[in-house]
C-alpha cells in the first residue's frame, strides 16, 4: 500500500520537475541569448566607432574580459586580437563571419567548441576603411548549464523521494486505518468508506454462509459420535499412517482405556502383534479378518482400508463382541455330543438285551429282569426325548395358550404325584404361603415345579425336608422350594442350567434323570418372562426361587 | 526442520513401543512355555530376542542421529535420553525372557511343574513389564510410580520360591536339578521385574525431568 502511494506520488514528482526544468531553463537560456547579442552588437559598434577614429590604439586601450575584439584586414589577416598574439593567428578570411561582412557589412556565425560544452559567437561589422572589426563571446550552452544545475536538482530530487515516502507513509495509514478498525464479525455495522460497501456485504454472505456449514457440519459431527457413541461394535479410525481418528467409547472400552488423543500413534492403543499385522495385511489387501481376545472376552475384528484417489486414505477397524456367540456355538457342539450320548447309552443295553434274548442264550429265570430292564431303558429313552421335544419347543418359542392359573392346587398336586418317590427316601413335604393365581401355561408351570421338586427330592439325604412357598410382591408372583440336602458347590452354579450338566456324573446315573431337567425349566420361566434364582450351600440345601409377573 | 525433528521423535516413540510389546511377547511366550513345560513353544522366544536386540541397535543410532543433528534440548532432550536408557533394559528383558526359554527347553518333559508360585510370579513380572510400557506410551506417572512400587511384590514371590524349593529338595533330594532350574527362572523373573522398575524411573524422568538417582545426589 505505503509502496503503491509513494510510487504514484513520485511518478507525478519526477516529471512535474523534469518539465519544468526545461521549460525554466528554454526560457531563462532564450532571453540571455536576446540580451547578450544585443550587448554584443552595441559594444561593436561603439568598437567600430572607436577603431575608425583612432586605429589599433583604441583597440590595445580596451581589455575587457567578456569581449574578444579583432581586427581583421579586408584580405583576411589579422592586424589586432584583444586576447592572442597576431603572429601566431592565420588569415581569418574563410571565416564565415568575416566573408559575410566583407560582402555585406556585417556577418554573423556561431560555433561551438570541441566539448560541446561553450558556443562562441561571433559578429563582424565593415569598417569604412575595407578592414573588418569582429567581436567574439564565449557563452555556455544549454548542455553545461544543466549540468551546472545537476548538483540542486539532484538535491530537490532527494528532498521530493523523502518527502513522498513520508507522505505515502501517512497516506496510506490513514487509509489503512479505517479498514483495520472494520468489524469483520458484523460486517454491515461498519461505514469506512463507500468504496468497500460492496466487499463488506460480501464478506457478510460468506460469514452466513460459514456459519450455516459449520453448523452442518457440527451436526453431522454429532450424528457420527451418537451412532458410534451408541454401537455395540468398537470403531476406529485411523489415517494412512496409522493415526488415530475416531475411537467410539466401545473400542474404548474394550482397550481399557478412558480417553484417546487424536494424532497419537495407534499404538498408543494397542500395540499387540495380532492386530499390528492384521493392519499390515489390511494396508496390502485393502481387507483383513481376525480375532482378539480381551480381558476374557473374544472379537472379530474387521480391518478396512479406504481408498481415495488409488492411495490409501485410512482404514476402519470394527470389533465386535462374539464371546457369547462362541459360548453358544461351544453348548451347542457341546448339546450335540451329549444328545448322542445320552440317547446311545440306553440303546445300547437294550440292544445288548435283546440280542441275549433273541439268541436264546438268556436262561429263563433271567428273563424277567432282562425285559424289565429293557422296558426301563426303552422308557427312559422316551422320557429322554419327550424332554429334548420339550426343550426344543421352548427353543422355538413356540406360542402356547396361557390361563390363570392358581398356584396352590397345582402344587398340591404335584406333590401328590411325587408322594411316592419321597417316601422312598422318607422326605416330608410341606407347603406354605397363600394361594396365589398366576397367568401362565399350565403344563409348563407344573413343568417347573415337577423339575424343582424332583430335583429338591432326588438330591436329599435320608429323612430330609422339602418345603414349597408361595407369595406374591406388588410386581411378581413368587415361589420357592428348599429343601435340606446335598446342596451344590459354588462352583457349578453358572452351569446347571446347562443341558446335560451335571454336578456329579457317577451320581446321576443312579438316581436317574436326563441332565434336562433344570434346563427345561429355565426355558419354560424365560416363556413366563420370570426370573429364577439359585442359593445353594453344600451339605445344607439348595433354595431355587422363582418370580414371575403379574 | 521443527516438523521433520518433530516426526523423528514420534517414531522414535512408535519404534520404543513396538520394541516394548516385542518385550511383553517374549516373556509372555517364555511363562507359557515354562507353565505348559513345552520346548516347542520356548523355541519361539529366540527369533523375538533376535528382533528385539536389532531394534536395539536401530533405536541406538537413531538416537544418537536425533543427537547429533538437532541438538535437543529440554523435553526432547529428556525424551531421548531416556529412550537410550530404556531400551537397554528392554534388551535385557529379552535377554533373560530368552535364558528363561532356553532353561524350559531342558526341563524333562516328565517334570510338571506343579507349583503355582512361579507361574504367579511370572504373572507379576509380565504385568509390570506391560505397565511401565503402557506408562510411557500413556505418558502416565501415576502408573510408572505403581510399577516401581510393585517390585516388592515379585521380591516377596521370589523368596517364597525360594522357601518352597528348599522344602521341595529336603523332601526329594532327586528334585534338585529341577528346583535349581526353577530357582535360576525365578531369579531371571526377578531381575525382568527389576527392569521393569527401571523403565518405569526413565519414564518418569522423561516426563518429570527428574529420575531417582539424580533425586537422591540431590538430597
Amino acid at each position: 500500500m505505503t509502496k503503491r502511494i509513494f510510487r504514484s506520488i513520485l511518478l507525478v514528482v519526477i516529471p512535474v520537475l523534469l518539465a519544468g526544468l526545461i521549460i525554466i531553463s528554454g526560457v531563462m537560456y532564450s532571453y540571455l541569448t536576446e540580451v547578450q547579442e544585443a550587448q554584443m552588437l552595441s559594444e561593436l559598434s561603439l568598437a567600430a566607432a572607436g577603431v575608425e577614429q583612432k586605429g589599433t590604439d583604441y583597440l590595445s586601450a580596451v581589455r575587457s574580459k567578456d569581449f574578444r575584439l579583432t581586427y581583421v584586414s579586408s584580405d583576411g589577416t589579422v592586424i589586432f586580437d584583444t586576447e592572442s598574439q597576431v603572429s601566431n593567428m592565420d588569415n581569418h578570411a574563410n571565416r564565415e563571419e568575416i566573408k559575410e561582412a566583407l560582402l555585406g557589412g556585417s556577418g554573423k556565425s556561431s560555433r561551438y567548441s570541441a566539448t560541446l560544452t561553450e558556443q562562441t559567437l561571433y559578429y563582424a561589422k565593415k569598417l569604412s576603411n575595407g578592414n573588418v572589426l569582429r567581436i567574439s563571446i564565449d557563452r555556455a550552452s544549454v548542455l553545461s548549464l544543466l549540468l551546472g544545475v545537476l548538483q540542486p536538482i539532484a538535491f530537490i530530487f532527494l528532498v521530493a523521494i523523502i518527502l513522498s515516502v513520508i507522505i505515502a507513509n501517512r497516506i496510506s495509514k490513514k487509509i489503512v486505518m479505517p479498514l483495520n478498525e472494520l468489524d469483520l464479525d458484523e460486517p454491515m455495522k461498519n461505514d469506512a468508506y463507500d468504496e468497500i460497501s460492496p466487499l463488506l456485504s460480501r464478506i457478510h454472505r460468506q460469514h452466513k454462509q460459514i456459519s450455516m456449514q459449520e453448523e452442518s457440519l457440527r451436526r453431522k459431527a454429532e450424528e457420527f459420535d451418537q451412532i458410534t457413541s451408541n454401537m455395540q461394535e468398537g470403531l476406529i479410525l485411523l489415517d494412512s499412517k496409522n493415526t488415530l481418528m475416531s475411537v467410539n467409547s466401545a473400542a474404548l472400552r474394550i482397550f481399557d482405556r478412558f480417553c484417546f488423543n487424536p494424532g497419537d500413534s495407534f499404538l498408543t492403543l494397542d500395540r499387540s502383534h495380532e492386530l499390528r499385522d492384521a493392519l499390515a495385511q489390511a494396508e496390502k489387501d485393502g481387507y483383513c479378518e481376525t480375532f482378539l481376545s480381551r480381558d476374557s472376552k473374544e472379537y472379530r475384528v474387521n480391518i478396512s482400508r479406504i481408498d481415495s484417489d488409488d492411495k490409501p486414505a485410512g482404514y476402519v477397524i470394527l470389533l465386535s463382541d462374539i464371546t457369547d456367540k462362541i459360548s453358544a456355538e461351544r453348548s451347542r457342539r457341546e448339546f450335540t455330543a451329549n444328545v448322542s450320548h445320552e440317547l446311545k447309552t440306553p440303546l445300547q443295553s437294550i440292544i445288548g438285551y435283546s440280542e441275549l434274548l433273541s439268541n436264546g442264550m438268556a436262561k429263563p429265570q433271567d428273563i424277567p429282569t432282562f425285559t424289565a430292564t429293557i422296558y426301563k431303558e426303552a422308557t427312559r429313552l422316551v422320557s429322554l426325548i419327550d424332554d429334548i421335544i420339550r426343550l426344543s419347543q421352548l427353543d422355538e418359542g413356540v406360542q402356547m395358550q396361557t390361563e390363570d392359573i392358581s398356584l396352590m392346587p397345582l402344587a398340591q398336586d404335584i406333590i401328590n404325584q411325587l408322594s411316592s418317590k419321597a417316601s422312598e427316601k422318607n422326605v416330608s413335604i410341606t407347603i406354605e404361603g397363600e394361594n396365589v393365581d398366576v397367568r401362565g401355561q399350565f403344563r409348563l408351570l407344573s413343568e417347573i415345579l415337577f423339575n424343582l421338586c424332583d430335583n429338591a427330592i432326588k438330591y436329599n439325604r435320608q429323612n430330609g425336608n422339602v418345603a414349597i412357598k408361595i407369595w406374591q410382591t406388588d410386581q411378581d408372583v413368587c415361589f420357592a422350594v428348599s429343601d435340606n440336602g446335598i446342596g451344590i458347590p459354588k462352583e457349578h452354579h453358572s452351569r446347571i442350567f446347562e443341558r446335560f450338566y451335571r454336578v456329579d456324573k457317577s451320581h446321576s446315573r443312579q438316581s436317574g434323570g436326563t441332565g434336562l431337567g433344570l434346563s427345561i425349566v429355565k426355558h419354560a420361566v424365560a416363556f413366563h418372562n420370570g426370573k429364577i434364582s439359585l442359593e445353594s450351600v453344600p451339605d445344607e440345601g439348595t433354595t431355587v426361587t422363582v418370580s414371575i409377573p403379574k | 526442520m521443527r516438523s521433520r525433528f518433530d516426526e523423528q521423535l514420534d517414531n522414535l516413540f512408535k519404534d520404543l513401543i513396538m520394541m516394548g510389546s516385542l518385550c511383553e511377547e517374549a516373556i509372555a511366550l517364555a511363562a507359557k512355555a515354562l507353565s505348559k513345560n513345552d520346548s516347542k513353544l520356548a523355541a519361539k522366544v529366540h527369533p523375538i530376542d533376535e528382533e528385539i536386540d536389532r531394534m536395539e541397535k536401530e533405536i541406538e543410532s537413531n538416537c544418537l542421529k536425533l543427537l547429533l543433528q538437532q541438538q535437543p534440548v529440554a523435553r526432547d532432550l529428556r525424551q531421548i535420553s531416556a529412550a537410550l536408557k530404556m531400551i537397554t533394559d528392554m534388551e535385557r528383558i529379552g535377554d533373560q525372557a530368552e535364558d528363561i526359554a532356553e532353561i524350559v527347553s531342558f526341563i524333562p518333559k516328565d517334570k510338571k511343574n506343579d507349583s503355582l508360585l512361579i507361574e504367579q510370579m511370572a504373572k507379576a513380572a509380565i504385568k509390570m513389564v506391560t505397565d511401565s510400557v503402557d506408562a510411557y506410551v500413556r505418558r502416565d506417572p501415576m502408573l510408572a510410580q505403581s510399577v516401581i512400587d510393585s517390585d516388592d511384590t515379585v521380591d516377596h514371590y521370589f523368596d517364597q520360591v525360594k522357601s518352597s524349593l528348599i522344602s521341595l529338595i529336603t523332601e526329594n533330594p532327586d528334585d534338585g536339578e529341577y528346583a535349581l532350574d526353577i530357582l535360576m527362572i525365578a531369579k531371571y523373573l526377578e531381575r525382568i521385574g527389576d527392569h521393569a522398575v527401571n523403565i518405569a524411573e526413565w519414564v518418569l524422568f522423561s516426563i518429570t525431568g527428574i529420575h531417582k538417582t539424580t533425586e537422591e545426589h540431590s538430597v
